[in-house]
């Protein structure tokens, strides 16, 4: 019971959500914080609090391009969501 | 000694968001807070709440009133500090100035 089974239907079904995160590790991303800011990066790397680690960053307020950062981290509590870029 | 990793691999890789901050550690860093709340200064020490110890501090409180309101900025104010200790809850983002 406590083991997860293994997913039937292909290795790249993420069928939970840290899955899917390890999964775009290294993908361009946009993570929207609880006040509303976005930030648009490559996703250096996320642990269990949703601390996220980005490259090459931008921060959008209100839709419009406020700042870019080389590196940032961003503390988990402030995350509402992160999003792979397509 | 009993490290699967390397001394230089632990000091230099990221492998948790964490790791941007220990790299960060007696260099400059912008600090984002909650309630329209910047600094700028030496980080001194953090810890896993984002605790953090800060030197030579600017501070910046961006003030949204009846005064700037339908100006393109918001006053600011800055204040400089000495040593700041900042409680890790207000922190959202940190970033290695470069």
């Amino acid at each position: 019971m406590s083991a997860a089974p293994q997913a039937p239907n292909g290795a790249n079904d993420s069928r939970d959500p840290s899955g899917f995160l390890s999964e775009i590790i290294g993908a361009p991303v946009t993570v929207k914080l609880n006040s509303g800011v976005v930030y648009k990066g490559e996703l250096q790397s996320v642990d269990g609090y949703m601390n996220i680690a980005l490259e090459q960053t931008k921060e959008f307020v209100d839709g419009k391009l406020r700042r870019n950062y080389g590196d940032a981290f961003v503390r988990g509590n402030n995350v509402m969501y992160i999003s792979a870029d397509t | 000694m009993a490290d699967a990793e390397s001394p230089s691999e632990s000091a230099t890789n990221v492998n948790e968001p964490l790791d941007l901050v220990r790299l960060s550690l007696n260099e400059t860093v912008f600090v984002k807070l909650r309630g329209d709340r910047e600094l700028k200064g030496r980080l001194h020490a953090y810890d896993s709440h984002c605790n953090l110890v800060l030197g030579e501090v600017e501070e910046t409180i961006y003030i949204f009133d009846d005064e700037t309101e339908g100006a393109d900025e918001p006053r600011t104010v800055t204040k400089n500090s000495e040593m700041l200790f900042v409680r890790g809850d207000s922190v959202v983002l940190i970033s290695p100035q470069q």
